[in-house]
């Protein structure tokens, strides 16, 4: 029997980028808000601190930081007439766990989407036309956002401000700016901070995508460049490029995470509550199915609570939204076979890999000296910034110098041919370890009616309830689009003086069995219509009103970029939602 | 801890060495040593009058050890303190004087990171502020936002050779001082991390930093020149 808590104001679901900042704003508001958790607490000090955390064997390989698996693991397949088994090593993204979530093993790689990314579909269908689009692919199904970037705009200032977002901007309110992207959507402002240092391997890049006519810009970065004190009044540090920025966590105060730029302020709340391990069951409704009445979790003594609140935010990683929806029988479930329903459907995720780079064994590049965003990249073919008539394929990808990391056992650039150990191996290793550049490419994903998140009919987690089952493959026309920039970036290569270059760009069928990407995205997408989203412009739920899902899982298709900082954007746009309308007049704030 | 051996990243290591045994030839590393004993002929006065020639300085503390210290760390201080970012009623005129030479700033700075010079003996710490000092350094103060010094000048202040400079070891006088120097405004060179750590500590955990580092011994194999 569930023991019956006191009510409060809001529940979220989840302690990560979202759920902290949901919690920050509407505490502020003098609500009573309880977060959630299903990890343990842990704080930059003495959580973080080195030796300890550069220990890339627990953090790296293991995965210390991520969900655990054992308990509640994701089922995958490719294709809807395979059967789906449970990952039970997570390789191809990482979802994390404990207060802080994935936003902090992030690389702090701090983008901005598109203009046309939130309207992606109308804008093809103006440029290109109807047809052009049926040709990519008839089972592609993306759709316009709801909101605009103008809408965003200053959500995203105001996100990048409590970030400390370090970098250049290319377009000040239609002015193009010397040194930074000048093909990004107009800001209104300068970042809060310059850019990180180039490195060696940036700068080499910067000089082979200039001589091809390119255009190089510094990647913006959550790693900051400068000692910086944030809105909240919170003082963070100088990232001093120690390599251990994606799977870690940051031991200097340098990298925007909620430890470092929320959690500081939104612990001393009185109105704010964060019991630890606690793992959420479901959310429960009346019995009219249109209102939730709380939630119901489970201790880490496998004691049951009834949480009792007005408002619930899901606020988990976005795979687990779809899943907490599901469970909870929120929305009407995605069936592939008629392609009604709407939670599960729209999942997406990112087309990345990009080539190996040898260089010539007099150029030292130092990979161990890093951050995890401080490369050198152009946006020359990301999203729609280049002519597709004649393509074949919608989306794009952007490029760049991005080294995160020379860690010893993570990276070993070998050259084709190399045996994978022994002897010649480690002479390889050690002769190209100095010398080798990676370029990433990474971009857009474009939503597939054959791609979906459902509930698994076999396996189920450690209280019994279904794993979330993925269905995923890239569609063909993400495999066009990939394989034409990795041309493209092999041309890059050798104007950076590559001695011997291996090829990138994404191949069918995707694996889940080799790091990709940690942006999964979409299966509660947003939008305007209820029978084509599952939640309206503001986050909220068509069916139940005071129930919003914030986070990725509202993407209709993925962006370009790597999302955390439109995460925060878009979900301080419902929190403005929430606070200026809902709460003064609860209910749907779209009528369908 | 004392003795014990601290982990290092085999390639890590690898290209450090390597960068270190490119750049400190024996001939430099000789002629370093005829300005650590008698001085230049531009004016510099020899550096083993305060700093011995092994590198050790004195007990007093009033100099810092530089024996084995990386010669990229001891190469950008003198120029540093010749060019004025870094300022030194002593050490700016003889810097200065070094800097008339070009080579000299590298030749000298060869030298002393080659040295692998003993510790002098010292008083007993106070258990207490070295307790203090070793809780600061190794884990840092959540209260303060202050992380643990080891993050960047690595394992129990053995240095993050070339730019991150030992403390295992050093006076606990010049530990102290330094930090305030920056703690003050004072001093100009490196302001993006230490000054804004060194604003966060008080006069007691200046002491107990600087009390702590300068017993540490360290396994003697980090950082160590090639």
């Amino acid at each position: 029997m569930a023991t019956l808590l006191k009510p409060v104001d809001v529940v979220t679901i989840g302690v990560g980028l979202t759920g902290s900042l949901a919690a920050l704003e509407l505490g502020q508001a003098g609500l009573k808000v309880v977060g959630l958790e299903r990890g343990s607490g842990r704080e930059t000090v003495p959580d973080f601190q080195s030796p300890p955390i550069h220990d890339e064997l627990r953090f790296a390989i293991r995965k210390a930081f991520m969900q655990d698996n054992a308990k509640v693991a994701v089922t995958f397949r490719n294709a809807s007439d395979q059967t789906a088994l449970p990952i039970r090593r997570w390789e191809s993204f990482l979802p994390g766990q404990g207060p802080g979530g994935s936003f902090v093993h992030w690389n702090g790689q701090s983008f901005r989407a598109q203009v046309a990314d939130f309207i992606w579909r109308t804008h093809t269908i103006q440029r290109y036309g109807q047809k052009f689009l049926d040709s990519c692919g008839p089972e592609l199904t993306i759709q316009d956002w709801g909101v605009t970037y103008d809408d965003m705009e200053p959500y995203y200032a105001r996100f990048e401000n409590l970030c400390g977002v370090s970098g250049k901007a290319g377009n000040i309110k239609g002015q193009i700016q010397p040194g930074g992207n000048p093909l990004e959507a107009p800001r209104s402002g300068e970042y809060p901070n310059p850019p990180q240092k180039e490195p060696h391997f940036g700068a080499i890049f910067r000089k082979g995508a200039e001589s091809l006519g390119y255009h190089p810009y510094p990647q913006p970065s959550s790693n900051l460049s400068r000692a910086y004190t944030n809105p909240l009044g919170i003082k963070m540090e100088t990232c001093i490029f120690c390599g251990f920025c994606e799977r870690f966590a940051c031991p200097h105060y340098a990298k925007a995470s909620p430890q470092t730029i929320i959690l500081p302020v939104l612990l001393q709340d009185p109105n704010y509550e964060l019991p630890a391990l606690c793992e959420v069951l479901r959310i429960n409704l009346d019995s009219t199915r249109k209102k939730a009445t709380g939630v119901t979790y489970v201790d880490d003594t496998g004691q049951e609570f009834e949480q009792p609140t007005e408002l619930v935010l899901i606020t988990a990683f976005p795979l687990n939204n779809v899943r907490t929806l599901l469970l909870s029988g929120i929305g009407e479930p995605y069936d592939p076979k008629t392609g009604n329903g709407v939670v599960g459907r729209n999942y997406s995720y990112q087309t990345t890999g990009g080539p190996t780079i040898f260089m010539d064994e007099s150029i030292n590049v130092n990979p161990f000296m890093a951050s995890g965003a401080c490369g050198t990249m152009i946006d020359d073919f990301s999203g729609d910034n280049f002519d597709h008539s004649n393509l074949g394929f919608i989306g794009g990808q952007y490029v760049g110098a991005i080294m995160t990391n020379g860690r010893p056992i993570e990276f070993h650039p070998t050259p084709t041919g190399t045996p994978t150990w022994g002897l010649e191996w480690k002479q390889a290793v050690a002769r190209h370890y100095n010398h080798t550049i990676l370029v990433q490419q990474h971009g857009t994903s474009a939503s597939s009616r054959l791609n979906y998140l459902d509930l698994d009919p076999m396996y189920k987690d450690a209280w019994g309830q279904p794993l979330l089952r993925m269905t995923f493959d890239f569609p063909e026309n993400d495999i066009r689009m990939s394989q034409y920039i990795a041309d493209k970036v092999v041309e890059i290569g050798r104007a950076m003086g590559g001695k011997q270059i291996i090829r990138g760009g994404t191949k069918r069928p995707y694996s889940v069995t080799f790091y990709q990407s940690t942006h999964n995205a979409g299966g509660a997408i947003m939008g305007d219509d209820p029978k084509t989203s599952a939640v309206n412009q503001y986050l909220q739920c068509w069916n139940v009103p005071n129930v919003f899902s914030l986070g990725a899982s509202a993407f209709p298709q993925n962006i370009t970029y790597n999302y955390s900082i439109t995460i925060g954007a878009l979900t301080l746009w419902a929190l403005d939602a929430i606070k200026n309308k809902y709460l003064k007049s609860p209910g749907p704030l779209v009528h369908s | 801890m004392p003795g014990g051996r601290s982990p290092r990243f085999g390639p890590l290591g690898f290209i450090i060495g390597f960068v270190q045994a490119q750049t400190q030839q024996p001939s430099q590393i000789a002629r370093g040593a005829v300005i650590a004993a008698q001085g230049t002929p531009t004016g510099a006065p020899p550096c083993s009058q305060c700093h011995a020639f092994n590198g050790v300085s004195d007990a007093s503390g009033a100099f810092p050890r530089i024996a084995g210290q990386s010669a990229y760390y001891l190469a950008k201080q003198l120029r540093d303190f010749a060019s004025g970012v870094r300022t030194s009623a002593l050490m700016t005129p003889i810097a200065k004087a070094l800097a008339l030479s070009s080579d000299n700033i590298a030749d000298v700075a060869a030298y002393y990171a080659s040295l692998d010079a003993p510790f002098l003996p010292l008083n007993p710490p106070d258990p207490a502020l070295v307790k203090r000092g070793e809780q600061l350094a190794k884990i840092g103060s959540d209260k303060q936002r202050v992380q643990a010094c080891d993050n960047c000048h690595g394992p129990e202040g053995a240095g993050e050779p070339p730019a991150i400079p030992y403390l295992a070891g050093q006076y606990a006088h010049y530990i102290d001082f330094t930090l305030d120097t920056w703690r003050t405004g004072f001093r100009k060179s490196s302001p993006e991390s230490m000054e804004v750590v060194a604003k966060k500590l008080d006069d007691q955990d200046l002491a107990a930093v600087a009390a702590y580092y300068q017993q540490v011994r360290g396994s003697g194999d980090v950082g160590a020149p090639q």
